[in-house]
């Protein structure tokens, strides 16, 4: 029975209110007339959006990002979409463990991570690259699409795959032209969720990094140089526009294509209603 | 099992085990093995003879081991009140809002779309001695100084880590108290339970080993952390992981730092099964 | 299968020798010939963020333009010394002063013949002897500076002469010490006038003891410059550790601030630049050093960095005012007064950064 409480939604709203506060707060400096972040503002510029795009450095770092965070992403769906196939369909000895393993990642904290791989790179000679951060992301993205793809396939009929193979497909096209498209959200869920990841790593990223720096490493480097960070919270700015945008745009894409939302319903296989 | 149904798991399990051993397991036995090594340091694994020396120093040395209860403590902390601030909202979200509660959540998630390390340095703008804080105290009049004790300091450190995970920490309170059968609370309440009793005796309790699995979400990669003390922490707000940290970068002594990472691996470890019993933390993913 | 894998095994053999041919025959050290303007190939160099800029080595680009340097980055004297013990394929870099023997005793660096270095006689005798070990020149020097006390004058208006203000209580929150134990403890012995070298463990706990009250004073360790530089600016810091190049900057910023002379001395610090032992392109990297020797990246070097170059003609260029101060060029006397990194064994300087870490961990 639903109760016309105040406290509760007062509360939701207050607490939003305060995780959104710093984050505005920060914001201003993008427009604000000065090179270092202390009040009183001095007035109002767009000359820092102007120096962001002509920051060759910082643009480099986005695109290292993106490229990283699409790669390592790609690549973790694709083992754990094997793996989560292999871990609901058949029996084996090793599923503990290899469980165990395959979470290892949620429980190990980054900085004893991140040093380990630091430790192995240097033994067997590898230089540090972007290529050693998408390994390494890729090793931390994996828990959470594997996750994701094994809720959605234990709620996957067998016997769909059965009837396929009934009708003369064999076990590799059944799973490509079966099971594959069936449970595409939960792929993109868990490639998204594995990109997102990435996209925003540093503690790993920080200690695996050669000379091409991902966006979080620049970033960190340049919080430390006043004159530099004003364009850096412009870009900020421009992120989370753009992101509100694309998800704004998904909300609306979703409520006209999607009647009843049951194929969105497929990514989030837990709680119905909530998604 | 039937060969063909052999050959066919060994071709799906095969790549993502060989990656996992690769990249995740030898890394880390690698660095279990370096923890023994006695030299000082270097890059070469050669020459090795195991030796618990690194150990030895490590447990002498008491300034280790209280910074590791110490982070320990803030890590706790932080869960904690990361899980109270965000249980009310999860509560909320799932009882009043129920079929509508996605929009409220991304509103809840968008901040996170914001670099990591921005909202760390939002926090210096707020907590600087130039900052917002201060700077309004000063205009009202109700302090002379800046208040340094804010920022750079352990307070700092544990504020802007409750910031960053209490909206990441209602998502699995959330699922768990979804999962909650409504039949028990209808039940309660044709037994006459009042709300109140309904919410302390039934939903509370169901709820906890979930929201303890929560909690442990935030505890583990808190006790680690090195990148928000180095921030915001200042000379006296160190953690255990920027101890870590500093001995594979500028101190250039692996072994030691192999062993301080994996004495508190190990812990991280012993505490994920010690509350696996009472809860799973992966149910919570998908 | 086991046929198949019977033909391989000679074919096998016969790569597995023509390879160890290869690699046997690149053993052989190359002749050394004089450079010619046309030469071409590609130098490595493994050096700081920041040398990879070809002002760095602007004589050099001009006299051999055809030439390549490719430059890898080292972040920490510690990471350039692992690098280098790990094998990379550098060919010349770039250490600090306290670190050159440590890359004689593991045979990483190649004794230098001074005779193919033409510039070398510009050098002063002092600044020569600290690439030396064991008497033998193993690096040539390049550039140097001071480590001294930085402070705002506005703030401080009765000035710091004394490294013993960095412990004051009256600069409670406002003290920053850079991040480096090593430096910490070379400090300390300045302030005690004990031998860096030479210290007791009694000694060492009464350094940590030091480092370990300073704590609460100071606000935070500055791990780079920058960091540093914007935390005099805002006003924040009032006096910290500081190199010259801070300095400099803060000058150019026009933000009130002074270099100290501490009773106790200055110290001051070397870079060097030595050629790998394992080099496979000796011409290239003895022009390479003989051109950083000269007076004209002297100029470039200073401009750029506000650093010390070796060459006592490259002062001649400097017009640069705050620079002159910076580096104190004006004063011939000064160089007397500084101490000098010394060399330290591997053991103290692993000593000295677990210290450190006490120091930061202490509850």
């Amino acid at each position: 029975m639903p109760r016309r409480g105040w406290v509760l939604p007062s509360y939701y709203w207050a607490l939003l209110a305060l995780l959104y506060l710093p984050i505005l707060v920060l914001l201003l400096f993008a427009f604000n007339d000065s090179p270092i972040l202390v009040f009183p503002l001095r007035g109002f510029t767009l000359q820092w959006f102007r120096e962001l795009f002509a920051t060759e450095a910082l643009m480099r770092s986005l695109r290292n990002s993106i490229v990283v965070a699409a790669g390592s992403s790609m690549v973790a769906t694709a083992l754990a979409t094997a793996g989560a196939i292999a871990f609901v369909r058949f029996e084996f000895r090793g599923k503990g463990l290899f469980m165990t393993v395959a979470l290892l990642p949620l429980y190990v904290p980054f900085v004893v991570l991140g040093v380990a791989l630091l430790l192995w790179l240097s033994t067997i000679g590898v230089p540090r690259s972007l290529l050693t951060i998408a390994a390494a992301h890729t090793v931390v993205g994996f828990p959470y699409a594997l996750l994701i793809l094994i809720a959605r396939l234990v709620g996957f009929d067998r016997h769909l795959e059965e009837a396929a193979m009934n009708l003369g497909a064999n076990y590799w096209q059944t799973l490509r032209r079966v099971v594959l498209p069936l449970i595409a959200p939960a792929i993109f869920a868990g490639w998204l969720t594995a990109f997102t990841v990435s996209f925003d790593e540093f503690a790993i990223a920080n200690m695996v990094v050669g000379r091409e720096p991902t966006l979080p490493v620049y970033l960190y480097s340049q919080l430390r140089m006043t004159a530099r960070l004003p364009r850096v919270i412009a870009m900020a700015a421009l992120i989370m526009a753009i992101t509100l945008t694309i998800f704004f745009a998904l909300v609306w894409l979703r409520r006209r294509v999607f009647s009843g939302g049951r194929a969105m319903r497929a990514i989030r296989p837990g709680p119905a209603g909530l998604g | 099992m039937p060969r063909q149904s052999r050959g066919r798991l060994w071709a799906l399990i095969a790549a993502p085990s060989l990656w996992l051993v690769l990249f995740l397991v030898l890394p880390l036995l690698l660095l279990a093995a370096y923890s023994f090594r006695a030299g000082v340091g270097g890059a070469l694994f050669r020459d090795w003879t195991p030796t618990l020396e690194q150990y030895r120093i490590l447990f002498a040395t008491p300034a280790f081991l209280r910074l590791l209860v110490m982070s320990a403590g803030i890590a706790l902390v932080v869960a904690v009140l990361a899980t109270l601030l965000a249980y009310p909202v999860a509560y909320y979200l799932v009882f009043r809002i129920r079929e509508r509660a996605g929009v409220y959540i991304v509103l809840l998630m968008i901040p996170f779309w914001i670099s990591y390390l921005l909202r760390v340095m939002a926090w210096k703008v707020i907590l600087g001695e130039g900052g917002a804080v201060n700077s309004l105290l000063l205009s009202l009049g109700l302090i002379h100084e800046p208040i340094s004790a804010l920022f750079y300091s352990r307070l700092a450190v544990i504020v802007t880590l409750v910031y960053v995970w209490t909206p990441f920490v209602a998502l699995p309170i959330i699922a768990t108290l979804y999962r909650i059968d409504r039949a028990l609370l209808e039940a309660a309440s044709s037994l006459g339970a009042t709300p109140r009793q309904r919410f302390w005796r039934v939903t509370l309790p169901l709820s906890l080993p979930g929201v303890i699995a929560g909690a442990v979400m935030v505890f583990i990669p808190t006790v680690g952390e090195y990148v928000t003390p180095s921030l915001v922490g200042g000379s006296s707000g160190a953690m255990y992981g920027n101890i870590i940290f500093d001995f594979f970068g500028r101190s250039a002594n692996w072994p030691l730092g192999a062993a301080l990472a994996v004495v508190m691996l190990l812990l991280t470890l012993a505490l994920v099964g010690a509350t696996s019993r009472i809860s799973r933390v992966e149910r919570f993913i998908g | 299968m086991i046929a198949s894998f019977r033909r391989l095994a000679p074919l096998s053999l016969l790569v597995l020798l023509a390879v160890l041919a290869v690699a046997c025959a690149k053993e052989k050290r190359p002749a050394a010939t004089p450079l010619s303007p046309d030469a071409t190939g590609t130098l490595t160099v493994l050096d700081w963020a920041g040398y990879e800029d070809t002002s760095m080595f602007v004589t050099f680009h001009r006299a051999y333009p055809k030439v390549t340097v490719s430059v890898a980055f080292g972040e920490s004297d510690a990471d350039i010394f692992g690098k280098m013990k790990a094998g990379t394929d550098a060919c010349v870099f770039h250490p600090y002063s306290g670190w050159q023997h440590f890359y004689v005793r593991d045979g990483l660096v190649a004794e230098l013949d001074t005779t193919r270095l033409s510039h070398w006689s510009e050098i002063p005798a002092r600044f020569k002897a600290l690439g030396q070990v064991d008497g033998k020149q193993y690096f040539i020097p390049w550039d140097w500076g001071y480590t001294s006390i930085l402070y705002r004058t506005d703030k401080i208006p009765g000035g710091v002469d004394s490294w013993t203000a960095l412990f004051d209580p009256k600069y409670k929150g406002h003290i920053s010490m850079w991040d480096d134990g090593p430096g910490a403890v070379a400090i300390a012995t300045y302030v005690k006038n004990w031998d860096e070298t030479k210290l007791s463990d009694a000694q060492l706990a009464e350094i940590e003891r030091m480092w370990t009250s300073q704590r609460p004073l100071n606000r935070f360790y500055w791990t780079g410059e920058p960091e540093l530089v914007q935390g005099m600016a805002s006003g924040e810091i009032w006096l910290a550790y500081a190199w010259q190049g801070a300095y400099n900057t803060l000058l150019g910023q026009h933000v009130p601030v002074a270099y100290a002379q501490p009773k106790e001395g200055r110290n001051s610090w070397v870079g060097l630049y030595g050629i790998s032992s394992k080099c496979q392109t000796p011409d290239l990297a003895y022009g390479f050093l003989d051109e950083k020797l000269t007076a004209a990246q002297g100029v470039s070097l200073i401009s750029s960095f506000a650093y010390g170059h070796v060459n006592p003609a490259a002062y001649q260029g400097v017009t640069d005012s705050n620079i002159v101060r910076a580096l104190s060029l004006n004063d011939p006397t000064v160089l007397e007064r500084t101490k000098f990194t010394p060399l330290v064994t591997e053991a103290d300087r692993d000593h000295f950064g677990q210290l450190w870490a006490r120091v930061k961990a202490a509850q």
